[in-house]
This record gives structure tokens, sequence and C-alpha cells, in this order.
């Protein structure tokens, strides 16, 4: 009797065109196969009954956020198709009218993740690296300690104020000018690399906590804040609260890698890098100077006028001074800002103001809530603990602002009028030491070649768990007082 | 023809370059050696980009520029391609082709027939796209990777693929020629004809006979094969083995061996799931193997 294989042997030989269309069909599959599985799960959940307490809306709005979650993941497609997914899942499962998706689809959270990432192409593209560099070098350049501390401390400043993606870009290429040449099969050069690009890395992924305007998810859980809680949190606010922890985890950093990567430094070359970075044009002088004042017109507006003209319209307004100048071409710009991103965003953002309105944040804190209630500790410890660590996990595998836009409602549910959780989660989820796949600073590091995704995590252990001490004893002790 | 050469890490890529270069030579082919760098995930990939263009404009080139690099001083080194001072790796060009492809060109004239590609991405998808980009007929990589990574190569690409795995440079080859009724057969028939006439390697042509209707079209088949090989003044033997044809091949193949056979004419649908015996056979031989298509 013949078996199933060898029936479908009887098949072939094969025509040519079968052939095609088979090995196309199985090569679509494998690598799209998380995207089936996602669409298998939601199939699966929406035959199951509407779990109790849970409205018909809400359930499907948490059904969406799995897909996504999914998808996101493991990019089986690309993100302009995740958000109009996202969107019109939406409509099609009835969580929203198309009015009310069109509606929250766009506001100043992506008005400002679309203006910050056009802002910091205009910036990136000045050449301001050569300027800083001579700064550092000017102010921290006495010995290749110091200057590497100095390294980290500017990239930390500079990126609380304008993210992380501008800064790691500008300060990237005077990290790897000092390193260049460094042989490293020999444990000493190895060490001084790694310890130049964890410092660069390092200061630009802390430094983004520090302001709202650091990085897209601060700017996010503001909004989210005013939506759902009637909270307004200003951009001196938000530093009161995130600049000292941004302080102490810097400290923290520099034990941390001097114990990680213990190096002489002797092969750092300042000197040289000094020597062939000393001339410079007048014309890129007038240029540096035209884009100094810039910034600081637009970190200038970001403190004063925050409120009235919101974060994104004034990190628009940097972009369009730059384009309007003459400064950077638009071509530049489209060919270089992550529009996808932009969308996807913009649809997540859509879908965890809809996971809201349809009560599936409550009924996710309540349920929670009912778990807290089996325990026998203090139930601030506990939940606070939990949605931290929760965030900051998710948030390295999943990148931070998805993960904010996402769960933020849900941290806001834990204590609507309580500003700690939702600053905290917003903070925790800044945390990307732990993969390189959880922020724009850490891919780019791996990017480089001299990273590996295992010294990464060794690494970021320490910083993670570090850090998430720190923000506690903050949030318990200190933001109290404020 | 052309040839495709996939290389990653300076250690690991020279005997997969010299292997590559020795087929290409013999075919007289246009040689592309491709870098395929780590895969971005989409959330980052517009900030490396731009970070990478930033530290090209400061001479601080991307990891896989350097590899080229290296690559091209070594087919320099062994003389796969003639010297010129005209050409210095630190004037070149690197050019935007598509998305996530970029050629480096070097400035001055140079008559060889060497392309040098960086890609960015997950490496089938990547060497899958640079095929279709430039109908390669055979893809050559190492065999560091995993069987999983070896079995896709041979599903999904459109090329024949050979996985170069301890191949030592100073070692005296021969090939290994398992035939069969199949086309991809008369494919690897013709590529180890061309080699071995090429690089004069002593071919030793095999068949092994299953218990099966087919048994007497693979005895003629050798036949024929080594009448071929003799009148094109190959040195060569022919032999009948029995038993199951994977074990039989991955045992009679030695470290010394290049083995080249066909691709299984099986459903690929069945070839995916459960594999086939060219791709068990790349799996398993601890040394050289080339699946022609």
């Amino acid at each position: 009797m013949l078996s199933f294989l060898d029936l479908l042997n009887k098949f072939g030989p094969m025509n040519e065109s079968y052939k095609i269309i088979s090995s196309s069909m199985l090569y679509w599959f494998s690598q799209k196969k998380w995207f089936v599985f996602s669409v298998l799960l939601a199939i699966f959940l929406l035959s199951l009954s509407t779990p109790v307490g849970l409205t018909l809306a809400g359930y499907h709005s948490l059904i969406i956020l799995l897909m996504v979650f999914t998808l996101v993941t493991f990019e089986p497609i690309p993100f302009p198709a995740i958000a109009l997914l996202t969107l019109v899942l939406q409509v099609l499962l009835g969580v929203a009218p198309p009015d009310v998706v069109a509606e929250s689809f766009m506001n100043d959270a992506v008005l400002f993740v679309m203006g910050s990432l056009m802002f910091a192409i205009a910036i990136v593209h000045q050449g301001l690296d050569i300027r800083l560099a001579k700064i550092i070098i000017k102010i921290f350049g006495k010995s290749k300690k110091l200057f590497l501390a100095g390294l980290m401390t500017i990239s930390a400043i500079l990126s609380s104020f304008l993210g992380e993606h501008t800064i790691i870009a500008i300060m990237l290429p005077i990290g790897l000018s000092v390193i260049k040449n460094i042989d490293t099969k020999q444990t000493d050069g190895r060490n001084a690399v790694l310890l130049t690009l964890f410092s660069v890395g390092y200061g630009t992924i802390i430094g983004s906590i520090g302001t709202p305007s650091g990085g897209a998810r601060n700017v996010i859980m503001i909004n989210y804040l005013q939506e759902f809680s009637n909270i307004n949190i200003d951009y001196w606010e938000w530093m009161k609260h995130a600049y000292p922890i941004l302080i102490m985890q810097l400290v923290v950093a520099y034990f941390v890698l001097q114990f990680a990567f213990p190096t002489t430094l002797k092969n750092i070359q300042i000197k040289r890098y000094k020597k062939k970075i000393s001339k410079s044009t007048t014309r890129d002088n007038i240029n540096h100077l035209f884009s100094s004042i810039i910034i600081l017109l637009i970190v200038i507006s970001w403190f004063l006028f925050n409120e009235e003209l919101g974060l994104g319209i004034i990190a628009l307004c940097g972009a369009l001074i730059f384009m309007i100048c003459g400064m950077v071409s638009w071509e530049v710009i489209n060919k270089n800002t992550n529009w996808g991103v932009i969308l996807l965003f913009a649809a997540t953002i859509s879908l965890g103001f809809q996971i809201n309105e349809t009560g599936a944040s409550s009924w996710l804190v309540t349920k929670f809530n009912a778990l807290l209630a089996l325990m026998p500790e203090s139930s601030f410890n506990i939940s606070w603990s939990f949605m931290a660590i929760l965030t900051g996990l998710t948030a390295n595998f999943f990148t931070s602002s998805a993960t904010i836009s996402l769960l933020g409602p849900m941290a806001i549910e834990l204590q609507p009028s309580d500003i700690s959780f939702a600053l905290s989660a917003a903070i925790a989820s800044g945390f990307s030491f732990l993969t390189v796949i959880s922020s724009p600073t850490a891919m780019i590091i791996y990017s480089t070649g001299l990273v590996s995704t295992k010294t990464f995590f060794k690494v970021g252990v320490l910083m993670f768990t570090s850090s998430i001490a720190i923000l506690y004893l903050m949030s318990k002790f200190y933001w109290v007082t404020l | 023809m052309n040839i495709l050469i996939a290389i990653g890490g300076k250690e690991y890529s020279k005997p997969t370059l010299d292997l590559g270069m020795k087929i290409a030579n013999a075919f007289e082919a246009t040689t592309t050696i491709a870098y395929v760098g780590k895969r971005i995930s989409q959330f980052s990939e517009k900030d490396v980009s731009v970070v990478h263009q930033n530290l090209d404009s400061r001479e601080l080139y991307r990891p896989g520029v350097r590899t080229l690099e290296w690559a091209y001083d070594f087919l320099e080194s062994k003389k796969y391609i003639k010297k010129d001072k005209s050409i210095a790796f630190n004037d070149h060009l690197l050019i935007d082709e598509e998305n996530s492809r970029m050629r480096v060109l070097l400035k001055g004239s140079h008559s060889n027939k060497i392309d040098l590609i960086l890609r960015t991405g997950e490496i089938i998808d990547q060497l899958r796209s640079e095929v279709a980009t430039s109908n390669h007929d055979i893809t050559i990589i190492g065999g560091g990777g995993n069987k999983g990574m070896h079995h896709k190569l041979v599903q999904f690409i459109d090329s024949s693929v050979m996985v170069v795995k301890n191949y030592s440079v100073n070692k005296q080859y021969k090939i290994l020629l398992p035939v069969n009724n199949s086309t991809g057969s008369n494919k690897a028939i013709q590529i180890a004809e061309k080699f071995a006439k090429s690089k004069k390697l002593p071919v030793e042509i095999i068949t092994v006979l299953e218990n099966k209707s087919s048994d007497e079209k693979l005895r003629i088949i050798l036949e024929k094969t080594e009448q071929r090989f003799t009148n094109a003044g190959i040195k060569n033997t022919a032999t009948i083995l029995e038993g199951n044809p994977v074990k039989t091949v991955v045992k009679y193949a030695k470290d010394d061996s290049l083995v080249m056979l066909g691709v299984s004419p099986k459903n690929p649908f069945l070839k995916y799931f459960f594999g086939s015996k060219p791709i068990s056979i790349a799996q398993q031989c601890n040394c050289p193997v080339l699946i022609a298509k």
C-alpha cells in the first residue's frame, strides 16, 4: 500500500511552474510564520466567549493588542503594515467607529515622534560631532578616564533634551575615532573599545529619561495622563522627578563599566584625534553656530511653551527652521525619516486609547488587584514592582515607546491619582540595557560589530537591576517630597 | 557564469573565499563577494543608516566594508585578481543601490570581474535577493552556520549551493560525484567535469543502489558518466555502492573529498518538512558539498 509520502511523491517529477509556485508559497510561509500564528491565535480567541466583566469591544481590543505584540516582536510584516492592520481591525472588530479611530490616530505625541525624528536628522546633518569633540577634549581631555566619563556625561545631558537617536549619531563617531585601529584580540584593547562604546551608549540611554523630549515614550505618557487622569506634567515637573535618577544612574554606570571592562586605556588615541579635528573652515563654524542657536531655541521653547504649543509642534518647528534656512534638504529628511515607525506609534497610541475607552485596561487592573489581595505584602510595593519590572522587561524585548503606548493606560489605571506609577512605568521602559533590539542606541552600538549580544546582556543585567532599585528608592522617598 | 561568495567574519571566510575563487576561475565566472551584516530591527534601521552615513563621512567605515577590504587583499595576495597599484581601498565609494544593498566601488581602472556587495538583514533573505538580482549560478557559503540554515539555503535559493566545510587551502582534493537519474545530477556532472578539467582533479564517480527497479538505470548512468570523464581526459574511478544513499555517501566521503551532487527532484513541501537526501548529505559530511540545481 502506498504511504502518504509516496503518494505526494507520485506528483513528481513536477513541472517547473508547480515547483516555483510551491517554493514561493513555502518561502512566504517560512518568512511570515509569526503573522500566520498571530492570525490563527486571534481567530481562536475570537471564537471564545467574552470574559465576564469585559465588554465585547474591550475583549477585541485586547486581542488586537496581543496580535500587535507578536507582530512587532517578530517583525514578519513591515511596520506600516502592522500599523494599518491595527487601524483596520479596530473598525472591523467593532472596537471603535472609523471617525473615533481616525481621531485617536493623530495627537501631540505622534507629532512629537514625527518632529523629533526629522529634527534629529537635521541636527546630525550639520556635522556637530567635531565641534562637540573639541569641547569634550577641552574640558575632559586631561586624562583618558576623565575623557570617557565626560563622553558619557555629555551624551546623557544632550540626549535628555534632544533624544537618544540624535545623540548616539553624533557621539558615536567621536567614540569610534579614539578607538580606531585598537587591536581587539588583546583583552586590554578589547576592554578599551567596549568601555568607550558602552560609555557613549549608556550615557545616551540613561539621558533619555531626563526630560519629556528625551524619548517619545515620555511624551506619550504625559499625553495619556492628561487624557485619562486630567493630570498635567510640564517639562520642568518631569525634570524634577527624573533628573536626580539620571544623575544617580550615571554614577552607577561609571562604576559598573569600570568593573566590567578593566583596562589601562593606553591605546585610546585622544591626542591624535585632537590633531585630526583641529582644523575647521569658516563655513563650518558659521554652520555650527547657527545650528546651536536653533537647537537652543527649541530646547528653551520646550521649557517655556510646552503647555501652549505642545512638545510635538515645537519639535516640528526645529525641523522646519533647518529646512527654511536651507541647512538640510527635504530629500535628506525624507530619505532618513522612519515613516514606518511614525505610523506604528500613531496606530499603537490609537489602540492604547481604545483599550482605555472600552474599559479593557480597568478590567485587567481589577483582575490584577484581585491577585494582589491574596498577597501578604503591602499592595503598593508589589503592584509598583510588578508594573516597573514588567514595563522595563517588555521594553527590552519590544522597544520602549511601543511598550508605553500599549501598557501606559494600565499603569495609570493602577493608581489613577498617583503620578508615581505612570512616571515609573515611563522611566523604567527607558532602561533598555538588556537587549540590542530595545532601543536605537543599543542597536547602533551593536551594528558596529564590536559588541556582542551576550556582552550587552551581561553588563545590562547589572545596570537594569540597579536602575530599578534607584527608581524604587526615588519614587518611595524623593518623589513624595516634591 | 555568475558566482556568489558569501562571507562573514575574517577568521572563517578564508577557506570559503579560496575555494569559491578556484571555482570562479575554473568557470571564468563573474564573481560577487557579498558580506551580509547583522539584521537591524525595523525600529532602528533608519537610525542605524544615519549613523553609518555619518561614520562613512568620517572615514570610520562600517564593519562590512573592513571585511570586504580584507577579502580584496586576500584575493590579491593569493593572485586570484591582478594587483593594481592605482586601486586603493581607502578611496572606495559606497553606492546605495536598493534597500539594504550597497556596492563598494574602488576607484581606478580594474579589469577583474569582482563585485563587492554589502548587505544587511536576514541571511537567507539577503542571499535569495542577491541571487535574484544578479542571476547567480552558484552560491558559495561557509559551513559554520546551523544545519537549518543550510537546509533553507538549498530549498529557497535559486542557484546551485556549495557549503564549504572543513576546507584546507593546502590539501589536495578529489571530487566525489554521486550520480543518479535526476536533472540536478546532470548539472552536477557538468560542473564537476569543468572544475576537474580546469584544476586537474581526480573524480570518484559513485552511484548507490537501493534494491529498486531504477537500479539498472543508475548502472547505465554511471557507465556513461565514466565514459564522459575518460573522454574528457579526466582521471576517474567508477564505483557501485549499495545501501542507504545518505549513510553510504557520508561514509564514503573523506576529508579530502569535494562532494558534488544534484538537488532532489522531490516535492518542495516534502523537502521543507522532511528534508532530502542531498540536504542530509550536506549536513552530515565533514567536507565541502555542492548541490547543483
